[in-house]
């Protein structure tokens, strides 16, 4: 009877352990040739990529988004009530500065180093904001102390004051590695035998980087006499930047993003379930229940219901916008992103 | 009466004033000063056969001297952003200050003597190359104007003098001008 016992565990032990194998070979296959298929398209064709993947990607990552913030949310707060009040608060505060920005722009003439104070105050706002949320979280760690984060914060505070323009678009360029972090964690939690083969695959996005830089440091600049291929060179930092090639800088940005919304869209959902399934029943996105916030008895799953028909809305709204007039939405949906960009900071520090 | 003559006095001053403004002759506007482009090198070959003065300049250091001047707009404009704004570069040293006093003050505070033999090393290393960027500075070599010091002597000598030059673009003028360092010896 032991013997049988003995076999069965070892033959299911063999069985989960090839499975994860074969999971392993799977993910490195999708992520080198996504990766690769990325990196090609855009340095091939750097603004047209740009445009179709803004306009297929970027509402349905940010429903995906949302609907990974709701499944980390927990139903109470507890010790974490403080971090949580400050993480809500700084996003809205946050997002609403950062929204009133144009609209001060249009009604006013400021010069060009006074728009560089804002530029620079909405910064340490926003570095004092994360400082803060760092240290918070650390007070719910006991062995660790997170206190080091105001003098880092200060120091960042520093380079930002030198030159804001260029600070604001290391965020641009930063913010689409931060999902590559995300799912770093959630890798470590839930397949900690793929995370090896995670990080190899990271080296080949950096040599993938470095070859763009590369192969395009000589490239004449983008044609950007349009009003869209424009915003989009400019986006990349192009005016700030002038000794750079706008291809080489739209191309890096381009590729960044088109990682960012695979690992929203295509990565997180489909590592997500594993944690969650229950009665081996696997279950789909779209399901309200594999929200803990929903499935809880003390949960609110009429209200996480209504914030996913929302937040679909609101993703068909833009994909109508983008067809209508492309270029404004763009302006608006870049703006009004910011807030995901704030979001993912609360919910990533919770996951370290 | 005195209201009057207060009045009267107050106009008269104006007026005075007005005029005396008004004769004061245009400050003459601050001369702008040259912007260095481009740093190469030159030879000075003085030539008895040549009928005239000639420049000559290399394929290589033409495009090199082109991709500087399309190239220095953007670069001061970038420059000139950090250096020209002193209220951004006082609140920048006010957190570089505070960052470090609180850095410090961090480090001393935590109990964990690895972490502060991370810190004295990394305090260690800064302080090794900044001693070395001292030491070697002042064993640095001659100035750029040493170079010119033989001159006059080489023209009158018939010999040719190699040296380094700055390539400045002035907003005004004509023409092109070659100044010298001269030291008297």
């Amino acid at each position: 009877m032991e013997r049988t016992l003995n076999i069965d565990l070892r033959a299911a032990r063999f069985g989960y352990r090839a499975k994860s194998r074969n999971g392993v070979k799977l993910f490195a296959a999708s992520v080198i040739v996504c990766a690769c298929l990325s990196a090609a398209l855009a340095s091939w064709l750097p603004l047209q990529i740009s445009v179709v993947t803004v306009f297929l990607f970027a509402g349905p990552h940010n429903w995906f988004e949302l609907r990974y913030f709701l499944m980390r949310l927990p139903v109470r707060f507890g010790k974490s009530r403080n971090f949580f009040l400050t993480a809500f608060a700084g996003i809205g505060l946050l997002t609403a500065g950062y929204v009133s920005l144009p609209l001060l722009y249009s009604f006013t003439s400021w010069s060009s180093d006074a728009w560089s104070m804002v530029i620079a105050s909405w910064n340490t706002l926003l570095l004092s904001w994360l400082a803060l949320l760092v240290w918070l979280r650390g007070k719910n760690k006991r062995r660790r102390d997170w206190s080091w984060a105001i003098p880092a914060a200060l120091g960042l505070c520093t380079l930002n004051w030198l030159a804001p323009e260029l600070f604001s678009l290391a965020i641009v360029y930063l913010h689409p590695l931060v999902a590559l972090w995300f799912l770093d964690r959630h890798l470590r939690r839930t397949r900690p035998e793929w995370l090896h083969t995670y990080h190899q695959c990271l080296v080949l996005v950096a040599v993938l980087l470095t070859g763009i830089v590369l192969r395009l440091t000589q490239t004449p600049a983008l044609p950007d006499d349009n009003g869209l291929f424009w915003r989009i060179t400019q986006h990349s930092g192009a005016q700030l930047l002038p000794g750079v090639s706008s291809h080489l800088l739209v191309s890096v940005h381009v590729f960044l993003e088109m990682l960012h919304y695979g690992v929203w869209i295509v990565a997180l959902p489909l590592i997500v379930p594993a944690t969650i399934r229950t009665k081996q029943k696997r279950n789909r996105v779209w399901e309200v229940e594999t929200v803990p916030l929903a499935r809880h008895p003390r949960g609110v799953p009429k209200l996480v219901g209504a914030a996913l028909v929302l937040g679909l809305f609101v993703v068909a709204v833009l994909w109508l916008g983008f067809s209508v007039d492309y270029s404004t939405t763009r302006d608006i949906y870049f703006t009004v992103a910011i807030a995901h960009v704030l979001a993912e900071a609360p919910f990533l520090l919770k996951m370290l | 009466m005195k209201r009057m003559l207060a009045f009267y006095a107050l106009c008269l001053a104006l007026a005075i004033g007005v005029n005396t403004y008004a004769d004061i002759a245009r400050p003459s506007p601050t001369p702008e000063q040259p912007k260095i482009v481009f740093h190469t090198s030159m030879t000075v070959i003085p030539d008895k056969k040549a009928y005239e003065a000639r420049l000559q300049i290399s394929q290589d250091s033409l495009n090199e001297l082109k991709a500087a001047l399309a190239n220095t707009t953007a670069d001061n404009s970038v420059r000139r952003r950090i250096a020209n704004s002193p209220a951004r570069t006082v609140i920048a040293g006010l957190c570089l200050f505070l960052s470090l006093s609180i850095g410090g003050i961090w480090l001393m505070r935590s109990a964990q003597p690895r972490g502060q033999k991370m810190a004295a090393l990394l305090l260690l290393g800064v302080a090794v190359v900044g001693a070395s960027a001292i030491i070697t500075q002042a064993n640095a070599g001659p100035p750029p104007s040493y170079q010119w010091r033989n001159l006059s002597q080489n023209l009158n000598a018939n010999k040719p003098t190699y040296a380094s030059v700055d390539i400045e673009i002035l907003p005004e003028g004509y023409g092109m001008k070659l100044v010298v360092p001269v030291k008297n010896q």
